[in-house]
């Protein structure tokens, strides 16, 4: 886990997707060993009609995360490197998930069995198993 | 395993879950659970258009598990052959179903007034829908669909066409996918139901994810690297244009011809380099099958002071293969934008668009040989002519004419009273696809269940057996084995074009990986019950196979296998009624078997 947090994900071709949620599906297959789309860390929206473009959100791990100083109880930690970590002993108690809203891209989900927002591992199974390599996966420099 | 039923009632508005496990545990699931439902549902001989006629949706097995994994089956009493009622559509709707948790969805009873069925996992609501109904399924999508939601919605809904009872109007899925076939959009209509639209937030959970992401990832390399599946990718089916028409089995001019002369202007290959702008996927397959062309409409030119080219608004809609086809070459025409034009109609209305351009050029032929005249038609159908059959569109919804609320039935029912039974392209009732191959194609679609190309693919063993004779043995054989095949993995919510990487010893391994052990056999013999199950309904039904030919054209067209001759067809369809009822399968209607008794 520790080696993954070097590795940075980027959304460059939102506009090559298909929908195919092949990475929705990976990420809810690596985090919660389960097949759900509301339990990811990477998003595929459709914007009021599948006419409409699709839209791919995945957490940019920013250097002064909002969802970070939004959370009341400091359970969300940014990292040096970009990104934030979750202190899960923290997070209970909360009931208003600042956090989440607190996310201008929304790139943010709540687990509803855990109540606990869901963090983006940097694993890069969305951008394996992205066939128009709309993302891009590298070790940061 | 999921097998719970959810059986809504739009007449009394309620909604109610049954556990169906033995069904499930049998069939898994798609056209298995579809085939079982639909002979619990509907009583002998009920009408299509009556309140208890049953609409069963059932999605596959293995949908959101596996790549591909993607398909819903709907089945009814199909208004247009009055008999069985078989679509198959992807998009949304399948995993939808799925994340909300159900198995199967059975639609019963009719409003008074025009309703929507909205259900969020558990919710269920039969809603008014008075502002909805005329409006086009594209409209309703957008209507219907949540601004911000969590998991996965679709929405499905029938066009004006299936509003005004046309027979082969289909429901269209997430704007850019359908239930074509067969006329389900009429079903919804009769029963005023316009729409659908489900929102499920649930999960698919995995007994053993680690097995599960190792043959995920097997398969996944199938389907995206191996090239088995690349062409559904890059020109998608409408690549059969030209290869169909090299091979000289490219129906033209209501099949007088399989070659078309203008078939490079509406080649996939010219689709792809001016029109196409969008490729998308149902979810949980990476091949992206579906392309979506730019249709560009000039409007309001006094704003723009006669420069009207720079100001034209722009509509995306699917192509593929079988419309092109249908509304293309075998109707002569010949420019791209004027295919499109007549596609988009189709959708616009919610109508199956193979069945329309073998109602157009049935239309056209007839009104050459003097059947008809401008007193039925209202217009004059000339090949080629996209205004006049646009028009003629529009005519067969608001059933314009005696003629026209004929034509609206199809095309048995329209020979019927006119004549040109000859060249009525239709097998079983249901319009014939564009494959002119051989005798594969045109048995296959005379004995698959569902009269469908996709039943048991007759046309490829035609492609892959240029200039060598098959035997009668060879040609039924193959039939059934594909047919008993693509029922398992219809079973599974398997995408026709996936059969290539879903090898029997695939889709094994694959479902070991989510606790079902089924050996080869096994898989086989439950596809082959499915479809003796949908015999059981069409025989049921009063369809009798031994009586099934197809009209007299395909007999005046030169094939790739040559000019082919009705006593061979019909000696095909012998041997394949002789090896069906030896499999134990009743193909005679009982009545008429009694009667051959007692005589």
């Amino acid at each position: 886990m520790k080696k993954a947090l070097r590795f940075h994900i980027d959304v460059l071709h939102p506009e090559r997707c298909i929908g195919c949620y092949s990475c929705v599906y990976a990420c809810s297959r690596h985090l919660f060993n389960t097949i759900d789309p509301s339990r990811v860390a990477v998003f595929v929206r459709l914007n009021g009609t599948i006419a409409n473009p699709f839209s791919v959100i995945a957490c940019r791990f920013c250097k002064s995360p909002e969802c970070a100083f939004a959370c009341p109880t400091k359970a969300l930690q940014p990292l040096p490197e970009g990104g934030i970590t979750l202190i899960a002993s923290r997070c209970e108690g909360c009931k208003t998930f600042d956090c989440i809203s607190a996310c201008a891209i929304e790139a943010l989900a709540l687990d509803r069995r855990t109540k606990l927002p869901i963090i983006c591992d940097r694993c890069g199974d969305c951008a394996k198993y992205c066939p128009h390599n709309i993302f891009r996966y590298e070790e940061m420099k | 395993m999921l097998s719970r039923v959810l059986y809504v009632d739009i007449g009394k508005r309620s909604s109610w879950v049954v556990d169906k496990h033995d069904i499930f545990s049998k069939y898994l699931g798609g056209s298995g659970v579809a085939s079982k439902l639909l002979l619990e549902e509907a009583r002998p001989g009920i009408d299509p258009f009556s309140p208890e006629a049953p609409i069963i949706f059932s999605p596959g097995y293995l949908v959101g598990v596996f790549p591909c994994m993607v398909k819903a089956v709907a089945m009814f009493k199909s208004p247009l052959t009055k008999n069985l009622g078989e679509s198959h559509a992807g998009g949304h709707f399948s995993s939808a179903l799925r994340f909300a948790g159900y198995g199967a969805l059975v639609v019963r009873g009719a409003s008074e007034y025009p309703v929507a069925v909205k259900i969020k996992d558990d919710k269920v609501r039969v809603e008014m829908a008075d502002s909805l109904w005329g409006l086009s399924p594209l409209d309703v999508e957008r209507s219907l669909r949540e601004s911000h939601y969590e998991g996965m919605q679709s929405v499905i809904s029938c066009g004006k066409a299936g509003e005004r009872l046309v027979c082969y109007s289909n429901v269209i899925v997430d704007r850019y996918h359908h239930f074509g076939r067969l006329g389900l959009g009429a079903v919804f209509g009769s029963k005023r139901l316009k729409a659908i639209s489900i929102l499920g937030t649930g999960e698919i959970p995995l007994e053993s994810p680690l097995a599960v992401k190792e043959m995920y990832e097997k398969l996944n390399h199938e389907v995206v690297l191996s090239g088995k599946m690349s062409k559904y990718h890059d020109l998608g089916t409408s690549a059969n244009m030209l290869e169909l028409n090299e091979l000289g089995a490219l129906p033209t001019h209501n099949f007088k011809d399989s070659r078309f002369k203008g078939a490079e202007g509406i080649s996939g290959e010219v689709m792809a380099e001016s029109l196409l702008r969008r490729k998308i996927s149902c979810p949980g397959c990476p091949i992206a099958c579906i392309h979506l062309a730019g249709l560009r409409t000039d409007f309001a030119p006094e704003h723009e002071k006669g420069k009207k080219e720079v100001f034209s608004e722009e509509v995306l809609l699917p192509y593929n293969y079988e419309p092109m086809y249908a509304l293309g070459s075998n109707l002569l025409l010949s420019e791209a934008k004027n295919l499109l034009r007549l596609i988009y109609h189709c959708e616009f209305l919610g109508l199956d668009a193979m069945m329309v351009g073998n109602i157009l050029a049935w239309t056209t032929e007839a009104f050459e040989e003097g059947r008809i005249t401008l007193d039925d038609t209202l217009i004059k159908p000339e090949w080629g002519s996209v205004e006049a059959y646009l028009q003629i569109i529009n005519n067969i919804v608001d059933m314009k004419s005696p003629f026209y609320a004929k034509l609206a039935q199809g095309l048995l029912e329209t020979s019927k009273r006119y004549g040109g039974r000859e060249y009525a392209m239709i097998a079983g009732n249901n319009g014939m696809a564009g494959y002119i191959t051989g005798y594969g194609s045109i048995v296959g679609a005379l004995v698959g269940a569902r009269h469908s190309h996709l039943s048991n693919s007759g046309y490829s063993i035609d492609q892959k057996t240029m200039n060598q004779p098959l035997s009668h043995e060879q040609i039924s054989d193959f039939l059934i084995e594909q047919e008993d095949w693509l029922y398992a993995l219809y079973s599974l919510g398997a995408c026709y074009f996936c059969r290539g990487v879903y090898t029997k010893e695939a889709v094994c391994e694959a479902l070991k990986t989510v606790g079902t052990e089924k050996t080869k056999e096994e898989l086989m013999k439950m596809g082959k019950e499915i479809f003796h199950n949908l015999y059981k309904f069409k025989v049921r039904e009063g369809f009798e196979l031994a009586e099934q030919e197809p009209p007299k054209r395909v007999y005046q067209v030169q094939t790739p296998h040559g000019m082919l001759k009705a006593e061979e067809v019909k000696a095909i369809i012998k041997l394949y009624i002789k090896k069906r009822e030896g499999e134990g399968l009743r193909l005679k209607p009982e009545e008429k078997a009694l009667k051959e008794l007692l005589r």
